[in-house]
């Protein structure tokens, strides 16, 4: 099994939104790959309360599709709490839950996002052709570089 | 001066998308102000067609804050397609619906005290609209905003045991429910191990009541009087003692004096009550059939609930109810802010309700599905968060649904929450010369302070930015805000 110290990997998303479910995928196949399931968790949407789940965590990934056009089909960036919070029950962006754990809980785990594109959002399970490509990219280069580095 | 419009929408921090008209004459005074509900997606048609089986897990899709209400209230309804009355279902299925039921009710009235009404509370009305929010809360107090959130997860994790996940879970079958609960999912909630447990949830429950209390002491002027009116209040009762009841019972209304109006079998809803339609909005304006459309309307809530029951059947929250009661010399009380009060009672009761049903050996039995004579029709109420919850379906002898009726708690707090906002407006914006965003926000205040779940009433979700536009008499914009 391979071992996520500490690190929390969270796919944002719903499957039956065709490529909305492309971060519910990354983390099926990181599952399928022997990652600990403890350590990944999907989400229709961030919510206040996954302040706290982070909290216990060194290192934070959120998975989540995009509309926009990414360079190579994803992107990875690092993220930093939000200097303003707005709010709403529905939906709370990952770097107002990180300034939601550092005002709540004095923690400020170290987080990343990754962007993966995506093209269709109709009622229907299953990535579209191009969504797949760009999830098996965005894979390879978080097992080749990035969880190398992760656990290092 | 001209003749002019403000349109707020839509309407922050509460589930859905509402907008806001209020309209003001040459005077500058409020002529009228209305909430219409511009949502619509219309569950009740396309879930024509389908087996009655699938109607449970189905209509949960209306919401993603409480959709346990409105699988238990199907759930209800669809045990009578299958000729099983809630009497006869086995005490194990009842008791863990039930304790699925208490932990939506906890973890939805935790979230609204918490994320939605705190900072109205705590930083008052005429703060800023970037202070009005949970991170300031947080800022602010630190212990609320962890017990806040703290006990919102109790619920949720009462919920994920039960049905299996947190959000769109499945518990209740026709006729019962199908699975039971095991030793270690009740040590879990009583062992305080893992997360805080059933006695904590009592104890922070308690503390977040006397946060009310004082913070009504502090306060009453503005708490008594904040979009005060009279108005008949309706919700479930127990059967034989009159005691709230929040999964199944009698309904009762009484008027704003305590006159009883209608105290009738749940089931015979339908020959008491009509639905009005106005062209402004999607949402429905339900009404008493025999006291007609302009004095038949009732809030539900909270503050209604407390209101129609005689007493409360746990201790701690009786205690907390007769308090409340003192207050208004046992009388109904129609202050709309109290909703907070009533609401955190509520949680207590639940959290009590929860411990009685955690400490009992019934809630693991094997008994779990009933069977009977199937019928075509069902019809299934209760009480959700924001109110009495109403679910009726119609099926052919295939089992198809032919016809199916859902009056949501919002739905019934429609007139309500209308007149809320002409109570607010008429206080807050006759003779202004200026429109100001504390004034804005307290008209939201009255709508927040029913829980409006719009996404339910009408079953969609919106999006969250507040705009504000003002017209003049001939309808063109001459100013327009976006926070």
């Amino acid at each position: 099994m391979k071992k996520l110290d500490k690190t929390l990997i969270i796919g944002i998303g719903n499957n039956t939104r065709k490529d909305d479910g492309l971060g519910w995928c990354f983390l099926d196949i990181l599952e399928e790959k022997g990652y600990n399931s403890d350590n990944l968790l999907c989400k229709y949407q961030l919510m206040v309360e996954d302040a706290e789940i982070i909290a216990d965590y060194n290192t934070v990934i959120f998975i989540d599709a995009c509309k926009n056009q990414l360079k190579n089909g994803f992107l990875i960036e690092e993220i930093f709490p939000a200097e303003q919070v707005t709010f709403s029950t529905h939906a709370v962006p990952p770097n107002q839950i990180l300034n939601l754990c550092e005002t709540i809980y004095n923690k400020t785990p170290k987080a990343y996002v990754i962007k993966i594109e995506g093209f269709k959002w109709n009622i229907e399970i299953g990535l579209s052709e191009q969504a797949t490509q760009n999830l098996n990219n965005a894979l390879n280069h978080f097992e080749q570089y990035f969880f190398s580095e992760l656990v290092n | 001066m001209n003749k002019r419009k403000i349109v707020i929408e839509p309407v922050t921090r509460v589930e859905g998308h509402g907008k806001v008209t209020i309209k003001m004459n040459e005077n500058g005074e409020v002529d009228d102000a209305f909430l219409h509900i511009v949502e619509f997606r219309g569950f009740e048609k396309f879930i024509q067609g389908h087996p009655y089986w699938e109607a449970p897990v189905l209509v949960q899709r209306l919401c993603g804050i409480c959709p346990v209400s409105h699988h238990i209230a199907a759930a209800k309804a669809i045990d009578q397609l299958v000729g099983v009355d809630p009497e006869n279902l086995s005490p194990t299925a009842t008791k863990l619906r039930k304790l699925l039921h208490y932990g939506q009710v906890f973890q939805s009235h935790s979230l609204h005290f918490f994320y939605l009404a705190s900072p109205d509370l705590l930083f008052g009305i005429n703060a800023p609209a970037e202070k009005r929010n949970i991170v300031a809360v947080a800022e602010s107090n630190q212990e609320l905003a962890k017990k806040g959130i703290l006990m919102r997860k109790f619920g949720q994790e009462i919920i994920k045991a039960l049905a299996g996940k947190k959000i769109h879970g499945i518990l209740a079958v026709p006729g019962g429910v199908h699975k039971t609960f095991t030793k270690e999912e009740r040590e879990y909630f009583l062992d305080g191990k893992q997360i805080p447990n059933v006695d904590t949830m009592i104890e922070w429950s308690k503390e977040i009541i006397d946060f009310m209390k004082t913070y009504h002491t502090d306060n009453a002027e503005w708490i008594d009087n904040f979009a005060k009116y009279p108005s008949n209040h309706l919700g479930l009762v127990d059967q034989e003692t009159g005691a709230l009841e929040l999964y199944d019972g009698r309904l009762r209304s009484v008027d704003s004096e305590g006159n009883e109006l209608l105290n009738i079998e749940d089931i015979e809803y339908s020959y008491h009550f009509k639905e009005a339609v106005e062209p402004w909005s999607y949402l429905k304006f339900p009404y008493m059939t025999k006291y007609g459309r302009e004095k038949g309307w009732n809030r539900v809530g909270p503050l209604a609930r407390l209101n129609t029951c005689s007493h409360i059947n746990t201790p701690l929250a009786e205690i907390e109810r007769q308090i409340f009661k003192l207050y208004t010399q046992n009388k109904p009380n129609n202050m709309t802010m109290h909703t907070h009060w009533a609401r955190l009672i509520e949680m207590l009761h639940c959290a009590e309700l929860m411990k009685e049903l955690l400490l009992d050996d019934e809630l693991m039995g094997d008994d779990l599905v009933r069977e009977g004579t199937p019928r075509n029709k069902g019809i299934g109420i209760i009480e959700a968060p924001r109110g009495t919850l109403i679910h009726e379906y119609h099926t052919d002898d295939k089992g198809l649904i032919t016809k199916c009726n859902l009056i949501v708690s919002t739905t019934h707090n429609n007139e309500a929450m209308n007149r809320g906002v002409r109570s607010v407006a008429q206080n807050v914006l006759n003779n202004k010369p200026e429109i100001t965003e504390p004034m804005l926000n307290q008209i939201e205040i009255a709508i927040r302070a029913y829980d409006p779940c719009l996404s339910c009433a009408t079953h969609a979700l919106g999006q969250m930015p507040l705009i504000v536009q003002l017209e003049d008499s001939k309808g063109n914009i001459i100013d327009e805000k976006v926070r």
